[in-house]
């Protein structure tokens, strides 16, 4: 029998049941959708880390150190598993404790205070996709709780050893962040900001620009001015835009600060101080007039060449053991706090797509039911076909190419499905990158599943002896 | 001596029933001519529609030889037998089955499509039967939409479109009123004349008188009729 013939057969006995191939093909419909789906996500996300890292410069390492807890409890930065350059408060996991997402301005006993942005900010998802870093970190950081008793504060000194000693750096600097309330502009009452504590090369390191005004400078810090920069929403906040913070007075701990420049919007990042939120002044006044020695500094290298990381990291390891024999330091570095979020994002997408698969495998038994009954209630056409010559393969060709026309409706129906859903996931903020290559995926998964589970029914089909099918009632 | 259609000798058929062994066709000799209008008359239960299904190719047998036109069907693969179904033999049932989901044309040409026809000529070629069996006006209809009569004439028109060497009908008239399967009685004696090789099985004596011969089949055995 002629393709064309068996195709226009199929057609028929589909066009005759449209109810019946819209059932079928419900499975595969789910299934589709959940493909696309599943890799708008997998996408949306690798565009997120990509996007919330792009302040990171890749040969960034961030030096910190964390005292530890008598009590046993540790600070772990709650969801996010991500350190702060400014406030190194990478997770500490020796306590075996680890605080719960909600905790947004948590204070740590250690003394210096950390940024305010917490997990709070961080949308649902990418709380759970640190989720996955703290697991993992959970299970392999824990660290005796021997070292790091004595109290230790990196200095200015220190980072100067480093840029001394470790070949290799092309910059350094050092921060640190604190909470302290603010006053001025339209606000009456004080409210509580983060406060950074930068070097003049800040900026330059974190590609932070500016919209108005310039960063700090070094003579800033030599004379430990009271200047600020204000980020983007901190500004429109306290003076209602960019351009009335410019030059004006804001009152960090009731005293006066000239805003020096407004940095321009960054938009929300995982890593690094929320530049968006943040008052930045210069890192000697900060120690002046707001923390004193009460802080828990972070030093930032940048390794010239992003392939000598290990090495440098090595080298800092042996300059700063030489200072402080007995502390261990938080050491982590820019490239592989991408790659473990893009790990973690890895592990969920290929959960996502673990369950897509089951979906399809549900979808293809669901196939493979409706046409073993269809075969059934068939047999006696089939009897018929095979009584006026109708061979095995055309038979089979019949059967196998309706489950995979079945399937490819119910893809195409999948597709559809999803693009119309996308919107609504999307409002539980959670990104989306829709793109052709899932779309094609899923319609090759479909096809693959229909043309499996189809071959089963539409074999025991062929096989049917004329007479018997045709006694069939 | 005129062409032999079909030539069985000591066809054997039997049905395993549990424990017990039912032999249906007990060592069935029977043969047909060319052109020969033959009647298998025999009551319900005595085996007529197997002998049918095996002349027809459409079951096995445990023994004895069959040559169909001259093709030893004991001896033929499944392959084989499609071909055979679809070139040598047009088969008419009782229930006409005829699938539902198709037009009386798509049902008509189904013969024809199997070969590897494609539609337009399919059409062509059935053209004559159509006119002859007056179904022109409802090619497009679904069978449903049709009386019996109609029907089993769509089913004729099926097994006639194929041009095969013999037609097989199984109580073509036992679904029908005395009127219908009068005029379905009457083309066959037409078909007949036109050259037509064609056995009928009917248990009804009346319907038997229509061929110009009648075989008589009781428990298995099959006898020419001395009339
Ligand atoms: N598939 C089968 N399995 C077991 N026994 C069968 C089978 N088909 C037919 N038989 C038995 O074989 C015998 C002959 O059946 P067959 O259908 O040939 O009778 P028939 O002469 O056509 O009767 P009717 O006039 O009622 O159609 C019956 O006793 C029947 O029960
Ligand atoms: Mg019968």
């Amino acid at each position: 029998m002629r393709f064309s013939e068996i195709l226009h057969l199929v057609r028929l006995n589909l066009t005759q049941n449209k109810f019946k191939v819209l059932l079928t093909s419900i499975g595969i419909i789910v299934g589709a959708a959940t493909i696309v789906i599943v890799i708008a996500i997998g996408r949306g996300g690798k565009a997120d880390v990509a996007e919330q890292f792009r302040n990171l410069n890749a040969g960034a390492i961030d030096i910190s150190y964390e005292q530890a807890q008598s009590s046993g409890f540790s600070f772990g930065g709650g969801g996010e598993g991500m350190s702060f350059p400014g406030g190194g408060n990478m997770p500490d996991f020796s306590g075996g404790n680890f605080t719960p997402p909600s905790g947004g301005d948590f204070i740590p006993p250690s003394g210096g205070e950390r940024p305010e942005r917490g997990s709070g900010e961080i949308s649902g998802r990418s709380g759970f996709f640190s989720g996955f870093g703290e697991m993992f970190g959970g299970m392999f950081g824990g660290d005796g709780e021997t070292k790091n008793t004595q109290k230790i504060t990196l200095t200015t000194d220190d980072m100067d050893d480093l840029a001394t000693y470790v070949p290799g750096l092309s910059e350094t600097t050092i921060s640190y962040t604190t909470k302290q309330d603010i006053y001025g502009g339209n606000i009456e009452e004080t409210e509580s900001y983060t406060v950074a504590g930068t070097l003049s090369d800040y900026a330059d390191l974190s590609n932070l620009s500016l919209l108005f005004g310039e960063y700090l400078t070094d003579a800033d810090n030599e004379n430990k001015s009271k200047v600020c920069v204000l980020g983007y929403s901190a500004a429109k906040a306290i003076f209602g835009s960019p351009e009335d913070a410019y030059d004006s007075l804001v009152y960090i701990d009731d005293r006066p600060y000239t805003v020096a420049g407004v940095l321009a919007e960054q938009g929300t990042v995982e890593a690094g101080i929320s530049a968006d939120e943040a008052i930045f002044i210069p890192y000697a006044t900060g120690i002046k007039y707001l923390t004193g020695s009460d802080i828990s500094p972070t030093i930032t290298v940048i390794a010239a060449d992003v392939n000598d990381i290990q090495t440098v990291i090595e080298n800092v390891k042996a300059v700063l053991a030489s200072s402080y024999p007995d502390a261990e330091f938080t050491i982590s570095d820019a490239g592989s706090k991408m790659e473990a979020a893009n790990k973690s994002n890895e592990t969920l997408t290929l959960m996502l797509i673990a369950m897509a698969s089951i979906v399809f495998v549900i979808g293809g038994i669901g196939i493979m039911n409706v046409l073993f009954v269809s075969v059934k209630e068939r047999t006696k056409e089939i009897g018929i076909l095979k009584a006026i010559g109708g061979s095995r393969k055309d038979i089979l060709l019949e059967f196998l190419l309706e489950a995979c026309c079945i399937s490819m409706i119910g893809g195409v129906l999948g597709v559809l499905v999803s693009f119309l859903v996308s919107p609504v996931i999307s409002t539980f903020s959670i990104r989306m990158e829709m793109s052709v290559t899932g779309a094609v995926l899923a319609l090759c998964f479909s096809l693959v599943t229909g043309t499996v589970f189809g071959f089963y029914p539409a074999w025991k089909a062929s096989k049917l002896v004329p007479v018997e099918a045709l006694a069939s009632e | 001596m005129s062409e032999q259609i079909i030539s069985m000798q000591g066809i054997c058929k039997s049905y395993q029933m549990g424990g017990e062994t039912l032999n249906v066709l007990k060592s069935v000799d029977f043969s047909v001519n060319k052109g020969e209008f033959t009647a298998i008359l025999g009551p319900s239960g005595s085996g007529k529609s197997t002998l049918m299904n095996i002349i027809g190719c459409m079951d096995s047998f445990d023994s004895g030889t069959y040559l169909l036109n001259g093709i030893p069907i004991h001896e033929a693969k499944e392959r084989d037998l499609v071909k055979i179904r679809n070139e040598q033999i047009g088969f008419i049932f009782q229930n006409y089955h005829l699938i539902p989901t198709y037009t009386v044309m798509q049902n008509i040409i189904m013969p024809l499509l199997m070969r590897g026809e494609d539609r337009k000529t399919a059409e062509k070629e059935c053209q004559e039967v159509v006119e002859m069996l007056g179904l022109a006006e409802r090619l497009q209809h679904k069978p449903s939409e049709l009386s019996g009569g109609q029907r089993q004439r769509v089913a004729i028109a099926r097994a006639l479109c194929s041009k095969p060497s013999l037609l097989l009908a199984d109580e073509p008239t036992g679904a029908l009123d005395q009127n219908s399967g009068a005029e379905v009685l009457r083309l066959f004696t037409k078909l007949h004349e036109m050259g037509n090789t064609i056995v009928m099985i009917t248990h009804d004596l009346n319907v038997a008188k229509w061929a110009e011969r009648t075989v008589r089949i009781v428990d298995g055995e099959v006898f020419e009729d001395a009339g």
